[in-house]
């Protein structure tokens, strides 16, 4: 079977898996009308995210390569509206435009992708080059800081990881590579002076969770108790008492992953793996089929933000990484993650559509 | 394609990143199966603690009542505020919870046995409507009444009843952490420490499921507190309050009995001090401060506090000499104000003598010449061995803790300690009760119980019936012989007799108009760091005695005086309140 045919079906096996998710953990299941609960939100964002991802899917990728600079400059006009105009959050955080409907952060991640695509693969001939990386590098630097400032840590390392593996992708030498990532820890100090009390206590507490454990370290904590105590099998489908009690928070948000495993188990766990595993492979083998640069290096830096999301937010579930927000992109419960994922996706099987020349299994 | 290479290098670089993608996902499966199948059982547990809590429910103490049903002890509800741990930052909750019952909280956060933390003690069910009210700001907090002891009587029972207090380390240690928990109350003294297996109530428990917030999502089990017993003491407490007030302003005992069966009725000791400050903990000054008070209010005098008898010693002298025979009806000793003895002259009290006196005008004058004169004769052994018959020197038995015995000197003792031989010097001053002798006012009331009953003591106690949770009497204290003293029957009637005359013509006249006829003797015992104390003791009526008392006032000069007087009003208040009691068949 053609990986373009399998493509769509993994990605509704992790829509349903999300949707189940939601259903399990939705704090106001049962509480209030269908159309107000969480469940009922995610099912209808959902719906109209599979119409976003049939629909991209059908536009030809080069057309969106086309935009380039405007891309570009609708990207950091919005990042710098949401510092004028976008309204709060509870963490003080601002974060949202237009009466808290559109996240331009989620969205320039995507963008952002587009724009690299599109402006490195018009000049292979550099790649590997000190020029390049430089550029590369300012262009990086102008939306993570205005991320940044929101502040979203999370999404602003989403930029930088875009930017390494733009890198990484077009064959710049480990030696440059590596030269850069020191450069950049380097200036972790710098970036310290910049956060917010409740980041550095994230980050802090990642280190030393027991530290304590009323505080930040209280998350991870009840995030490992929640995984430990489901067991290999689960405690059974609604029937989580660390989720169900509320004792882990975000329980539907960040720490979803954390919640299904208490109710599936081991064997849960090992189903959304599996499903990621799946997909970003998938993901992998469509860039190797490309027909073009820019088609190669879309596909994959979206990759590339799939993988490092799963990665971060399962290993913050776990508490093997740091708590920076970052959802589990299907599963958590949000729309504008949803959007911005399918709409990728969307991206990804045309780009596999319109690669005949490669064999397909 | 106008250029391949580019693609080959990313092509490359993408197989190279399959392994990368591999190596990720083999680190999180790793990680996955760690925690939900290595360390599952490490979680599953802490996951079972998160939302289980058991909560003791504190058992009120048994209520402890007068004869007459009056109440000396029992619980009231107080309340306490705990924070359940994790839910909340205590420092803030504290500061929350006082903004909305609108006063400072003094007492430290503390932790208790499961780990919660109290926010606050004592509070009243006003200030808990107000935290109902105010829930939502005070995630974690959980509301748990608690019995309060209160000792409506105050300072009239203190010694008697004791107190309760907190349990320290020490009485941790005794009774073992398997019974109480750090913060459970105790008997400190008195009838609570010495009832405190009947007193102490049965400890309940609820288990709870609750949810981060400390929310009660389910009670999953639960078991009712319950107090055990209710205690009916012999004590009559009108009657200890008046004794109090005939103590007003001094120091001193008075004791009264049964002598029947052994019942105590009233057991009053000046200065006393208040229970009730001492229930929730003092402070550390406040303690000091009680306990070097130079009265020693803390003192249960009655049983703890050492005098010399006096003059009130005559009577185990005397049934010393009638059980020796030494002194029948016909003898006469005659009494010039003076004894001389190896040229050192003791003299009596009444500086002009009595003349010639037989052995009961003796007794009812008080007079020291003859005790001189027979406790020469008996020699200070057989003194000593009356003395202990009729209870010197040890337990008497009684049902409070901390008794303390008399003390009885013998030549070998002052041997040892003065390294100087017994003289005879030493036996006259014994012979009126004074020198090294030294007794407790509980002693000299169970030997007035001796000679009231013709030699038979029984078992001193301020229980009388205990009662279950129903109010069904579960044990009736029955009487219980404690000491036969087998002595010639003459011997007892002689000594009656003799206390009769105390009374009629003796030193205890102050008591003669009395309505019934009192059998007693008086004591001034002579006190090296000040006025003599006052003694009174006696039995009432004479032929089927009734009562025992003792009156002993610290500095109370002659017991002619101060301690005939008061006995004089005590029983007098006896007759007018307690009539009854005379005609009971018992």
């Amino acid at each position: 079977m053609k990986i373009t045919k399998v493509f769509p079906f993994i990605i509704l096996f992790l829509n349903i898996v999300g949707l189940l998710a939601v259903y399990s953990t939705d704090p106001l299941r049962g509480e209030s009308a269908f159309t107000l609960t969480f469940f009922g939100r995610q099912l209808m964002w959902c719906l109209l995210s599979w119409l976003i991802f049939l629909v991209f899917s059908r536009i030809d990728y080069h057309w969106f390569i086309k935009l380039e600079w405007i891309l570009y400059l609708i990207i950091i006009l919005s990042l710098v509206a949401v510092l004028f105009f976008g309204s709060g959050d509870d963490i003080g955080a601002r974060r949202w435009l237009f009466f808290r409907s559109v996240q331009p952060s989620e969205f320039s991640k995507v963008g952002f992708a587009i724009f690299l695509a599109a402006f490195l693969s018009v000049q292979p001939e550099d790649y590997g080059s000190w020029q390049l990386l430089l550029k590369t590098s300012l262009l990086s630097i102008i939306p993570t800081g205005l991320i940044f400032l929101e502040p979203d840590l999370g999404s602003a390392l989403v930029i930088i990881v875009l930017w390494f593996s733009a890198l990484f992708f077009c064959g710049f030498p480990w030696k440059k590579i590596l030269t850069v990532f020191a450069g950049l820890v380097g200036l972790i100090p710098f970036f310290w002076l910049f956060l917010h009390d409740y980041q550095k206590k994230r980050l802090l507490s990642f280190f030393a969770p027991q530290s304590d454990p009323l505080g930040t370290g209280y998350n991870v904590l009840q995030s490992k108790i929640t995984i430990g105590a489901g067991g290999f099998w689960g405690k059974g489908w609604l029937s989580g008492t660390q989720s169900q009690l509320r004792f882990l928070p975000a329980h539907h948000t960040d720490f979803i992953f954390a919640s299904w495993c208490e109710q599936l188990g081991f064997i849960g766990g090992i189903i959304i793996l599996v499903l990621f595993l799946w997909l970003i492979w998938t993901i992998f083998r469509v860039g190797l089929g490309a027909p073009d640069l820019e088609g190669k290096i879309l596909t994959t830096l979206f990759g590339s933000i799939l993988i490092f999301q799963v990665l971060i937010n399962i290993g913050m579930n776990m508490g093997v990484m740091p708590v920076t927000g970052i959802p589990l992109p299907f599963i958590s419960y949000g729309g504008s993650s949803l959007f911005v994922n399918m709409l990728a996706m969307g991206i990804v099987w045309n780009i596999g559509k319109s690669g005949g020349n490669e064999e397909w299994e | 394609m106008w250029n391949e290479k580019p693609k080959i290098i990313i092509n490359h670089r993408i197989e190279l990143f399959t392994w990368i993608l591999l190596g990720i996902f083999v680190f999180l499966f790793f990680n996955l199966w760690y925690l939900s199948v290595l360390q599952s059982g490490f979680y599953q547990e802490k996951s079972e603690r998160n939302r289980i809590r058991v909560i003791p429910l504190q058992a009120p103490r048994g209520i402890i009542t007068d004869r007459y049903g009056q109440v000396l002890a029992q619980d009231i509800p107080r309340f306490v505020a705990i924070l359940l741990p994790g839910s909340a930052d205590p420092e803030k909750s504290r500061q929350t919870l006082e903004k909305i019952i609108k006063r400072k909280i003094k007492e430290p956060l503390r932790n208790r046995y499961s780990g919660e933390i109290v926010l606050a003690s004592q509070m009243s069910i006003e200030e808990v409507a107000k935290v109902e009210e105010a829930k939502k700001e005070l995630p974690g907090v959980m509301i748990e009444a608690y019995p309060k002891r209160i000792y409506p009587p105050g300072e009239n029972v203190a010694h008697i009843v004791g107190y309760v207090g907190k349990i320290n380390t020490e009485e941790m240690k005794e009774f073992g952490p398997t019974n109480y928990n750090n913060e459970d109350v105790i008997g400190k003294s008195g009838i609570e420490l010495n009832y405190e297996e009947l007193l102490r109530g049965q400890k309940g428990y609820r288990k709870i499921e609750v949810d981060a917030l400390g929310r009660i999502v389910r009670i999953l089990d639960t078991s009712s507190p319950r107090f055990r017993h209710t205690l009916t003491l012999t004590l009559d407490l009108e009657l200890q309050k008046y004794c109090n007030e005939l103590l007003a302003g001094k120091n001193g005992v008075i004791l009264v009995g049964d002598p029947t069966n052994g019942e105590l009725l009233a057991m009053a000791n000046q200065p006393s001090f208040d229970p009730n400050l001492l229930v929730d903990g003092v402070s550390q000054e406040e303690w000091n401060e009680l306990i070097s008070n130079p009265q020693k209010p803390l003192t249960t005098r009655s049983l703890q506090a050492l005098y010399p008898p006096g003059s009130i010693f005559k009577l185990i002298v005397g049934l010393a000499a009638q059980e020796a025979n030494i002194a029948p009806q016909e003898r006469t000793i005659f009494c010039p104000g003076y004894y001389e003895y190896n040229n050192s002259k003791y003299p009596c009290w009444r500086k002009s003598g009595h003349g010639r006196l037989t052995f009961e005008n003796a007794l009812a004058q008080s007079c020291n010449i003859t005790f001189y004169t027979l406790g020469l004769e008996l020699g200070p052994n057989k003194i000593v061995d009356m003395a202990k018959r009729l209870g010197f020197g040890e337990d008497t038995g009684i049902d409070l803790p901390g008794e303390n015995h008399g003390f009885l000197p013998t030549s070998r003792w002052k041997r040892q300690k003065f390294a100087e031989p017994w003289y005879p010097g030493d036996t006259i001053n014994l012979s009126i009760g004074q020198g090294y002798l030294l007794v407790t006012p509980f002693e000299i009331f169970q030997s007035i119980i001796a000679i009231a009953n013709r030699g038979i003591v029984y078992l001193p106690h301020f229980l009388k019936e205990v009662q279950n949770e129903k109010g069904e009497r579960i044990e009736g204290i029955l009487p219980k012989v404690k000491n036969r003293i087998e002595l010639r029957p003459d011997t007892w009637e002689i000594l009656i007799k003799g206390m009769t005359k105390v009374i009629t013509e003796g030193t205890g006249r102050a008591c003669h108009d009395l309505p019934l006829p009192v059998a007693g003797k008086t004591g001034t015992a002579q006190n090296p760091h000040g006025i003599d104390h006052s003694w009174f003791a006696g039995f009432f009526p004479i032929d089927k005695p009734k009562y025992a008392f003792v009156v002993f006032v610290e500095n109370g000069g002659d017991g002619s005086g101060e301690a005939a007087h008061r006995s004089r009003d005590l029983i007098q208040w006896i007759y007018d309140h307690r009539e009854n009691s005379f005609n009971e068949n018992n």
